[in-house]
């Protein structure tokens, strides 16, 4: 396995001084792509695969609405309750977003690459960076539906005043919580969201794609896109139209009904070790397809998926994300 | 009350399932043979994707109505010379089952859920009785002092050779661990066979009733419901209100749509029970108790299914066949088995826990464990969406129930 085995451990550690972050490191990423700030249809990187003071902001909500939870504004039961249970949500939710924050040298990658695939596309998406709201969709996952809902409504004001009009999303729980949440808690919600996915494959017939070497992929579903956003033939369509791409996939456990890596929305810091297990169990599913590359398109199953193959001690096996998949494949 | 470490003790009991390497053994063939089994039947017998959509549908019509037609379904069966009662609570449905069987006597009982959510063969065994499960599955769960951990396969998690073991103990002969399933399954049989006859009671479930006819339909394939339900001379049945539909049409289809997505081609046995056993044989005077049971009582369990049923995101949790299906599709399930649940389990096991059983902390342990990957949804008849009622649950667990307000 190739860079670092010890990536999801750096990340953990990296992440947790990343919380202090100025705002001159936001959207860092982007810097030298010279996206513009304005226009109708914008590229939402999400937090996943980014790290920027979006995600300071976030993490001050989330531990407002925690503080908000066990102290007054919500029923005493709920307090008493977390605490018998011991559960400890303001922890939980600072290990999943920094378990969401990702290293920018590793991790700048997938988001590089979709902006460089949409450009050769003919797409020239802007980009909000350190304007760009949080989704929120850790909220709405923990059950904390009345504040995710603000911030939903104050997502779409943001997205609104910016003068956006359309969104391309690419991680999946973002994609997913603007594209069908978002309509469920904001009046009058007219924004129009599809995933990169969408965008790609439509003009996939025109383009000649090459993978610089011949090899054996197969691609993981992330449930959020296969099950929530009915993504199942888009990313196989994708790959299947590059040459040297041979895709190899799992009996059974595939599109619908892909196994979940393990890493269901903060599932992973509430049992760490459990979770570990179940990506275990996901990459083996994927390497008895013989793959020399696990294909995936979500941040967390990447992670999930790495420490997989991580804790089986496979090696030359490499995970990527769909949108380098396809940057290399147009490189050639 | 529960202790306050009610929640590590989980996580500990979770953990310590998934590290156990001959249960996720045991699991990864079960989900194997179980993929490709339902495969089979539905190709087989492709229409019962199609039926799967008509009985949504009555489910969907019957569950609002559950406590009418129970009212119907009893109006019939006392027709019939039978008995019907509605139990509020499971305490209600306890105390009717213990007045009617009373104490020092044999009791078979087939498998039931319902029979487990309100711990039955404890509360007889506690009042005197001699309680056997005649399912083998829950007759090793039994036998082990364990509790089941699939709804279907109860002791899915114990290999061949810990049967062997146990029975060895049990039945006094000395059966090698090394031994055919088959010589186990005899072994079983021969232990069990007198106890039918000799029961005063049998006990069983029912997969669906008709309410025009007061109709239990029971689908098994061992054998050992249609011994307990008709050796005995009195036959109890505990059905959760939920398994209520109309007609008998509409059970049949429940039937066999249940069956199938059971992994089931043809289940061998489907028992139609709507009253005691008579003839009129002699000069046509209907006399009751001819070979079958002279007394029959059917108990519909609410013990808050009606109140489940008044939440709008969480009611289709009631539509559930018990078909089993979900939690071979479950990633967490595959390597913890029932340890992930409660009285039912895996993410639809939460709402149960929640607002059935109203045990929020147990509730709310389950609710945190499921992923909400959503592929349970995927293999489900009813469609039945686990994760909107996990997120829906967690909501009423952060922001309070204002359904609940009474409290």
């Amino acid at each position: 396995m190739p860079p670092g085995l010890t990536y999801l451990a750096d990340n953990i550690i990296t992440s947790q001084n990343i919380l202090g972050v100025t705002k001159e490191q936001s959207a860092r990423w982007a810097q030298k792509l010279d996206i513009p700030r304005q226009a109708e249809t914008i590229f939402f990187a999400g937090c996943g695969y980014q790290f920027s003071p979006q995600l300071e902001r976030l993490m001050s909500l989330a531990r407002g609405v925690d503080k908000s939870v066990i102290g007054a504004e919500l029923p005493m039961r709920f307090a008493r309750f977390q605490k018998k249970l011991g559960l400890n949500l303001p922890g939980i939710y600072s290990n999943v977003l920094s378990l969401n924050i990702l290293p920018g040298r590793e991790e700048l990658k997938p988001l590089e690459a979709a902006i460089k695939v949409l450009r050769n596309l003919g797409i020239q998406p802007g980009y909000l960076a350190e304007e760009e709201p949080c989704c929120g969709a850790p909220l709405n996952h923990a059950g904390l539906q009345t504040k995710f809902a603000e911030n939903a409504r104050q997502a779409y004001r943001t997205l609104k005043s910016h003068g956006v009009k359309k969104i391309i999303g690419i991680v999946p729980y973002c994609t997913h919580a603007i594209s069908k949440l978002f309509p469920l808690y904001v009046d009058g919600y007219d924004l129009e969201v599809r995933h990169f996915l969408e965008v790609v494959v439509e003009k996939i017939p025109s383009l000649k794609l090459k993978f610089p070497r011949k090899v054996k992929v197969t691609y993981h579903d992330p449930c959020q896109l296969v099950r929530y956003l009915s993504l199942v033939e888009e990313p196989r369509r994708i790959l299947t139209s590059i040459e040297n791409i041979e895709l190899v996939e799992p009996d059974w456990t595939r599109g619908e009904w892909a196994t979940c890596c393990g890493g269901g929305g903060g599932f992973e810091t509430v049992f760490p070790e459990l979770s570990q297990v179940l990506a275990v169990n996901r990459a083996s599913e994927l390497l008895e397809t013989g793959a020399e590359i696990i294909v995936t398109h979500c941040p967390g199953c990447i992670m999930q998926l790495k420490d997989g193959l991580r804790e089986l001690k496979v090696e030359g096996v490499e995970v990527l994300d769909l949108s380098q998949v396809v940057a290399m494949a147009m490189e050639t | 009350m529960k202790k306050t470490s009610d929640f590590k003790n989980y996580k500990k009991e979770i953990m310590g399932a998934a590290h156990d390497d001959r249960l996720r053994l045991a699991l990864s063939r079960a989900i194997k043979s179980f993929r490709s089994n339902v495969k089979d039947a539905l190709e087989k017998f492709p229409h019962t994707v199609g039926m799967a959509e008509e009985v949504l549908k009555i489910k969907e019509a019957a569950i609002p109505r559950m406590e009418e037609l129970a009212r119907q379904a009893i109006a019939v069966i006392e027709e019939n010379k039978g008995k019907g009662y509605i139990a509020k609570t499971a305490n209600e449905a306890l105390e009717i089952i213990a007045d009617l069987t009373g104490t020092n006597k044999l009791v078979v009982k087939g498998k039931t859920m319902t029979g487990e959510e309100i711990g039955l063969r404890e509360y007889l065994e506690e009042k005197g009785n001699e309680v056997y499960e005649t399912d083998l599955g829950e007759f090793i769960i039994q036998k082990m002092g364990s509790r089941p951990m699939h709804i279907l396969s109860p002791s899915i998690h114990v290999p061949r050779e810990d049967v062997a073991r146990l029975f060895s103990k049990v039945m006094g002969q000395e059966i090698a661990p090394d031994s055919k399933i088959a010589d186990m399954v005899a072994a079983a049989r021969e232990y069990l066979r007198d106890k039918f006859f000799r029961a005063d009671i049998g006990i069983s479930g029912a997969n669906v009733v008709a309410a025009e006819t007061g109709t239990l339909f029971i689908i098994e394939n061992e054998g050992n419901i249609r011994l307990a339900t008709s050796a005995p001379p009195v036959h109890i049945a505990l059905v959760g209100m939920e398994k209520l539909v109309p007609t008998l049409s509409d059970a049949y289809k429940v039937s066999e749509v249940t069956w199938r997505y059971a992994n089931y081609t043809i289940p061998s046995y489907v028992s139609l029970v709507s009253g005691p056993s008579k003839t009129g044989d002699i000069e046509k005077e209907t006399t009751y108790g001819a070979h079958g049971p002279k007394e029959f009582h059917v108990i519909f369990l609410d013990g808050g299914r009606t109140r489940l049923a008044r939440y709008p995101r969480l009611a289709q949790a009631l539509y559930c066949l018990r078909c089993g299906g979900c939690l071979y599709e479950c990633p967490v399930f595959a390597v913890t088995a029932g340890h992930f649940g409660d009285k039912y389990f895996a993410g639809i096991g939460a709402v149960w826990a929640a607002i059935v059983n109203e045990d929020m902390e147990k509730a709310a342990s389950i609710a945190y464990t499921c992923l909400t990957c959503g592929r349970c949804r995927q293999r489900c008849p009813m469609k039945i969406d686990v994760p909107e009622m996990i997120i829906e649950l967690r909501k009423l667990l952060a922001e309070g129930d204002p359904a609940n307000a009474r409290d």
